[in-house]
């Protein structure tokens, strides 16, 4: 569960929006802004679309957090995946600007050290994932990252490996296998 | 029909395309084609749920970036644009409100502004989000305020005091060349009132803004150039 500063939690924060708290609003919206417009602009890779996507999300957010169900995940997980489909829209609409996936942020991602800072700030949910990324064979994180943190369709990341279509299909779906093992059925365990 | 069991030979078509479905990139086709079997399949549905969680779990590695300035209030504006057809009766000041407060405090404080004064600005100072705020006068009569913020678009946030009025009353943008923006109409309720929707002109040609009544009288305007 996502605590601020403050010391109100995640949760709360949601409940009070769906109870119309206008400090609930604005704290919410101070806390997740700079992860939600962050992962906004990984995928759509324009700072303006990226802020109309950041934008959508928390208008979405607002208008159904009375609909939230602490039982399927994080008030994190959930601002995000909203956000990520979002961007994921934007960008079909403007196919062929594509996020540089040189950038600093993607290559720590994809690299096997972990970028010291990046692993002091980290949380438990950031370093469980980013240790479970670490542990898959460098092609098959470059492509789940790609398509996951970037949005890439695999013929995109085919075409920026410079590998066959199927070969980025099925480095998508082992990658994203190997981490459900990891990320999810352990915690079902 | 019959129900698709999951049988291996079945879901062979479908299977390498689940994960590119569960994280979205798929095809509307394709996606459309992998979702109809999945209703009818608990292994496909089951595996394509893992594999979202598993995407999911992943998002939380996206790199914190810090949103343009303005971010908030044109935020503001848009909740309180959602906010207002869907609840006329009380306006909501969800986030707008506290989000006006912000505006003024942190971008007012850190730009040294908040000023009423934007004659002789150059264009390149006009590029930055400056919030302006100004009084709202009424027979010279202080009964409110109103922010003007020069994001992309520009954002008009109004508060009127406790008791000033009753009932509905439209806002109204004064631009260059003598033109008027239509903002919206808002019913005024409670122990206080504030609102604030995004403008169509860019905030370099906002002038003012004033409030009339159902027949068209002023009853109180603010200056945002003197």
């Amino acid at each position: 569960m996502g605590t601020g500063d403050d010391g109100l939690s995640d949760e709360a924060l949601l409940t009070g929006i769906a109870l119309g708290d206008d400090q609930a609003g604005l704290l919410f919206v101070r806390r997740f802004q700079r992860r939600l417009y962050g992962l906004a602009v990984s995928i759509v890779g324009d700072a303006g679309e990226a802020e109309d996507v950041a934008q959508e999300a928390f208008m979405r957010i607002f208008r159904h957090a009375q609909m939230f169900d602490v039982r399927r995940g994080s008030v994190s997980s959930w601002a995000l995946t909203i956000t990520r489909n979002l961007a994921i829209d934007a960008t079909r609409i403007r196919r062929g600007v594509a996020t540089d996936p040189h950038d600093r942020a993607f290559l720590d991602l994809t690299s096997t050290r972990l970028a010291p800072d990046s692993a002091a700030i980290a949380s438990e949910a950031a370093a469980r994932a980013r240790s479970a990324l670490a542990d898959l064979p460098v092609e098959q994180r470059r492509a789940v990252v790609l398509a996951t943190l970037y949005g890439r369709t695999a013929a995109e990341i085919a075409e920026a490996e410079g590998i066959a279509l199927g070969t980025a299909k099925s480095r998508i779906r082992l990658g994203l296998a190997r981490l459900r093992t990891s990320l999810v059925d352990e915690d079902a365990r | 029909m019959s129900r698709d069991t999951g049988k291996p030979a079945e879901c062979e078509p479908y299977r390498e395309d689940l994960a590119e479905v569960a994280l979205g990139i798929a095809s509307g086709r394709r996606r459309g084609e992998v979702l109809r079997h999945a209703e009818h399949c608990p292994s496909c549905s089951a595996e394509l749920q893992r594999s979202s969680d598993a995407a999911d779990a992943l998002l939380v590695l996206a790199p914190d970036i810090e949103p343009p300035l303005g971010f908030e209030s044109r935020l503001a504006g848009r909740l309180q644009a959602a906010e207002q057809p869907r609840r006329p009766d009380r306006l909501r000041r969800a986030g707008v409100l506290a989000l006006a407060a912000v505006l003024v405090a942190v971008l007012g404080f850190a730009m040294g502004l908040v000023a009423s004064n934007h004659a002789g600005t150059s264009p390149s100072q006009e590029a930055r989000s400056r919030p302006t705020e100004a009084m709202l006068s009424s027979n010279g009569q202080v009964v409110g305020s109103v922010i003007l913020t020069a994001g992309s678009p520009a954002s008009l946030i109004m508060t009127i005091d406790h008791g000033w009025w009753s009932g509905g009353v439209t806002c109204e943008a004064i631009l260059t060349r003598g033109r008027v923006e239509r903002i919206g109409t808002f019913a005024t309720a409670g122990d206080y009132s504030t609102w604030g929707a995004p403008l169509a002109a860019p905030a370099g040609q906002v002038l003012g803004a004033r409030l009339v009544n159902a027949t068209g009288v002023i009853l109180a305007s603010a200056s945002l150039r003197t």
